[in-house]
């Protein structure tokens, strides 16, 4: 593993000593058309990541291999190494349950589920942890604190999530990522559905969550790359092309292609 | 904030995730057995059907698919007198259902206005809901008497007309299997209309539009683009109402007249698979029980190769639509 | 030119106007029958038919068969609504995708149009004959041996409808759950199940509103009982059954009471069916 960390580490653009996830030579190929091609980079711990690319560009798909959601469907595969604290979470010996907990996700789309407020929340810490109702309570409570939305629904905790609005929802399903407390959080076009109010308090949020959690953020946006992120990845047909603190990828890239991409003239 | 990560969390991942992929293994185990239980129930009918009927099946087998002899008085069976009555009651449902249906299901799509489709659609279908009993009373105390009103009048017409003439002849009973056929033709309607509705709904409007940008009236374009368009799908539902007026008991069994005999009239009474299994098998012992069985093993295979035609054809649409 | 034209004109109009009489055929024919059973059931309608059994025959009613219908159908969805609902979703979360699930719902809708006078049979082979045997003759017709056959009436209209209402949950809310590592059978019925309720619910009234009319299955699996019984081993009246016998007898007065009880039951039924697609158009499924 040495060997090969050390084999890819020119290309590494950035890397530094406290990545939280590295990536090694990760392939991945969808119905046999492959749609990333030897990815390498490091995830530095407690900073945002932002990637960015055109749509088409892998980097949802990069995205989901870090907690191995798209193993759900058949006929996808990854090749290669992630590496979570030093640990190959591609391994099939490496438990499901143990990743679920540690990386949480954020979809597109807000998607509650079809419960109450606090059930929603509540929902995934009963499944892993045993503890009591108060204890629950207050756990519930973190996590909506966190995600910047106890205000707002304290006194409806008992009502169907499905009545909030889809910022609240939104906010919602990042709380109820943040009541795992994972170390890593995924966000998949957090903004894409809502308009820019709830959008703003999203990105507000994230910088709040950076303090605590590793996060990755992917976005078709760059101005809110640029917003929230400490660094940005630039990807383009299913390669990394660079990766770099953020106000350099936006001030001076170092490729042709991330300048293009930046500056508009293609997408 | 600080706080929320330096407490310690009480979590066993390795136990949990022992239990929940054996829970897994177990739901998965259950589901797929009930799911399996669907195929035992066709399997297991058309099993049981085949050995409850064995003795008559087996022991001559031709004799008693190709016999119009059916006396339970000397321990004869003879299938043929129910199948004919099977075979034409329900075609006589097709011929009359298709062309009505068609209309209907044109109607709805095409020229009915927009406010009209959903409630007269919902009408149509009800009479999908209707219990089947239902059709065999009305049939038997209202539409009976209403038939032998009219057959006399059939007699003079259609039974002059060369050919088919002996078709529409003899005693205008009201009973028999142009009466069944006609029940039978009100009952399948809804299912065969909704069917082409369905599906004459999936052709993509820039088709029909390029056909009415020619000037092709309504009809044209439902003749010549439409209906090539959907075809196999039309024909699956064609086969569909097929496969219930096969196997439907309850609104012919009244009005066929349960006779074994076979005339070339269809203003004659008559009998069916379903409606001899209905009268009969509670009185009958030994060989005619068997007799009867066999005689739903019969129905059973028909009606299960028709329907399976009609699937195929409908899942071509599916397939199309791209589902 | 104009005489092809004036040709095409004409042959629209007639098409146009016979598809508009086949549809009023076909509503003809439905307030026939509708104002036939309205008319003859109302005016047979009276207090008597709850309260009095059919053994009392033409001075009689129908509570035996009322009882006996209820208790049937009853019976029926208990046994097939979680066999349906399950096997629905098997089909819908664990084999969408694969050759046994297709196959298993290409012979689900099948089974969905079977005659009902087989699953009647089959129904009498392996379970009327076995217990007569068993028991020599003590126990052969049974309430239970005809909720058996009514269940197999229900159980591809409930595989169906769950299938579909659980296809239509949006794929997210299963990656949203799974995210959380949330195992598949807890996702599957705390979740998606939830998420299509009313939907299932709908496929659930609906095979009752489909077995609740039917009268082939029961004629040799329940038979029919002229007394009040609940215990299911007995022989068990039906309104269906009932109204059959009836409708075979000569005596007039029982005829008036068979369309007392179609008209309760096709009531029933219609009204079941309305309510379902008044639930089916407004909500497919609680989420969105």
């Amino acid at each position: 593993m040495n060997d090969l960390a050390a084999a890819t580490a020119a290309p590494l653009a950035g890397a530094t000593s406290s990545a939280k996830i590295k990536v090694r030579d990760v392939h991945f190929y969808y119905n046999g058309y492959q749609a990333l091609k030897g990815i390498n980079m490091d995830i530095p711990e407690k900073q945002v990541t932002a990637i960015i690319g055109p749509s088409g560009c892998g980097k949802s798909t990069l995205l989901r291999i870090f907690n191995r959601i798209y193993a759900i469907y058949p006929k996808l595969e990854a090749k290669g190494s992630i590496e979570l604290d030093g640990e190959n979470i591609l391994d099939p010996n490496y438990s499901m349950n143990r990743l679920r907990t540690k990386v949480g996700m954020v979809f597109q789309k807000p998607v509650p589920f079809p419960m109450t407020i606090f059930e929603n929340v509540a929902y995934g810490i009963r499944h892993h942890e045993k503890m009591s109702r108060a204890d629950l309570e207050i756990r519930v409570e973190q996590a909506l604190r966190s995600a910047a939305l106890w205000e707002e629904v304290k006194d409806k905790l008992k009502q169907s999530a499905l009545g909030l609005s889809g910022g609240q929802q939104q906010r919602l399903c990042i709380a109820r990522g943040i009541a795992l407390r994972p170390e890593v959080l995924l966000l998949d076009e957090p903004t894409s559905a809502l308009d820019p109010i709830a959008t703003g308090r999203i990105e507000q949020l994230v910088e709040e969550l950076k303090h605590e959690y590793t996060i990755v953020i992917v976005t078709h946006n760059m101005q809110q790359a640029a917003r929230c992120s400490d660094r940005t990845a630039f990807m383009y047909l299913g390669e990394l092309i660079e990766f770099d603190n953020t106000e350099k990828i936006f001030t001076k890239p170092g490729k042709k292609q991330t300048e293009d991409y930046i500056t508009g003239r293609f997408g | 904030m600080q706080a929320i990560s330096a407490e310690p969390l009480a979590r066993d991942t390795e136990h949990r995730s022992r239990a929940d992929a054996r829970h897994d293994l177990l739901f998965r185990f259950l589901l797929r057995f009930c799911a399996l239980l669907v195929l035992g129930t066709l399997l297991g009918a058309a099993l049981s059907t085949l050995w409850g009927g064995r003795e008559v099946l087996f022991k001559d087998g031709f004799h008693f698919l190709f016999s119009s002899d059916w006396n339970p008085v000397e321990d004869q069976y003879g299938a043929l007198a129910p199948i004919v009555g099977t075979l034409v009651t329900s075609l006589i449902a097709l011929v009359l259902a298709v062309p009505v249906a068609f209309g209907v299901a044109l109607f709805l799509t095409e020229i009915a206005p927009n406010w009209a489709r959903g409630p007269v659609s919902t009408a149509i279908e009800l009479l999908a809901g209707i219990p089947s009993i239902i059709y065999g009373m009305w049939g038997l105390f209202v539409f009976v008497p209403f038939m032998a009103s009219i057959e006399p009048w059939l007699n003079d017409t259609l039974g002059n007309v060369p050919v088919i003439g002996a078709l529409f002849q003899g005693p205008p009973l009201g009973l028999g299997l142009l009466t069944a056929g006609i029940v039978l033709a009100v009952m399948i309607l809804p299912f065969i209309s909704s069917v082409m509705r369905e599906v004459f709904k999936t052709v993509p409007a820039r088709l029909k539009e390029s056909s009415y940008a020619l000037g092709s009236t309504t009809w044209e374009v439902v003749w010549d683009i439409v209906l090539p368009y959907t075809r196999s799908a039309v024909i699956g539902g064609i086969f569909l109402g097929l496969g219930r007026a096969l196997g439907e008991t309850m609104a012919v069994t009244f009005v066929l007249g349960n006779s074994y005999n076979i005339t070339s009239s269809l203003l004659m009474p008559g009998t069916s698979i379903s409606s001899s299994i209905a009268n009969e098998f509670n009185e009958a012992v030994g060989l005619h029980r068997s007799a009867l069985i066999a005689l739903g093993f019969l129905l059973f295979v028909v009606t299960f190769i028709v329907l399976l035609i009609a699937r195929l054809m409908l899942r071509q649409l599916a397939r199309r639509e791209g589902r | 030119m104009s005489a092809i034209y004036a040709r095409r004109r004409i042959t629209n109009g007639i098409a146009m106007v016979l598809s508009g009489f086949a549809t009023l055929l076909g509503l003809i024919f439905l307030v026939w029958i509708l104002w036939i059973t309205a008319q003859n059931g109302l005016s047979a309608l009276n207090l008597t038919l709850f309260t009095k059994i059919t053994a009392y025959a033409d001075q009689g009613g129908l509570s035996n068969a009322i009882v006996g219908s209820l208790i049937m159908d009853l019976m029926a969805l208990l046994i097939c609504a979680p066999i349906g609902v399950l096997a629905g979703t098997y089909l819908a979360e664990y084999a969408n995708s694969t050759r046994l699930g297709a196959s298993i719902r290409f012979l689900n809708d099948i089974l969905l149009s079977a005659p009902s006078i087989v699953l009647g049979l089959f129904v009498y082979v392996i379970i009327v004959l076995p217990i007569s045997d068993m028991t020599h003759g003590t126990i052969s017709f049974s309430g239970f041996a005809g909720s058996v056959a009514l269940a197999l009436i229900g159980l591809p209209v409930i595989v169906r409808t769950t299938d579909e209402m659980l296809q239509l949950v949006p794929g997210t809310l299963r990656e949203a759950a799974l995210s959380l590592g949330i195992p598949q059978w807890k996702l599957t019925v705390q979740v998606l199940m939830r998420a299509a309720f009313s939907g299932i619910l709908t496929g659930i009234l609906l095979a009752l509103a489909r077995l609740a009319g039917e009268t082939a299955p029961l004629l040799f699996t329940a038979f029919g009982n002229n007394f009040m019984t609940m215990h299911p081993l007995d022989k068990m009246a039906s309104m269906p059954g009932t109204i059959y016998q009836y409708t075979n007898d000569p005596n007039p007065a029982l005829h008036a009471i068979a369309w007392a009880g179609a008209l309760l039951i096709t009531l029933f039924v219609l009204a079941l069916s309305l309510l379902t697609r008044i639930m089916f158009s407004r909500k497919k499924v609680s989420y969105e």
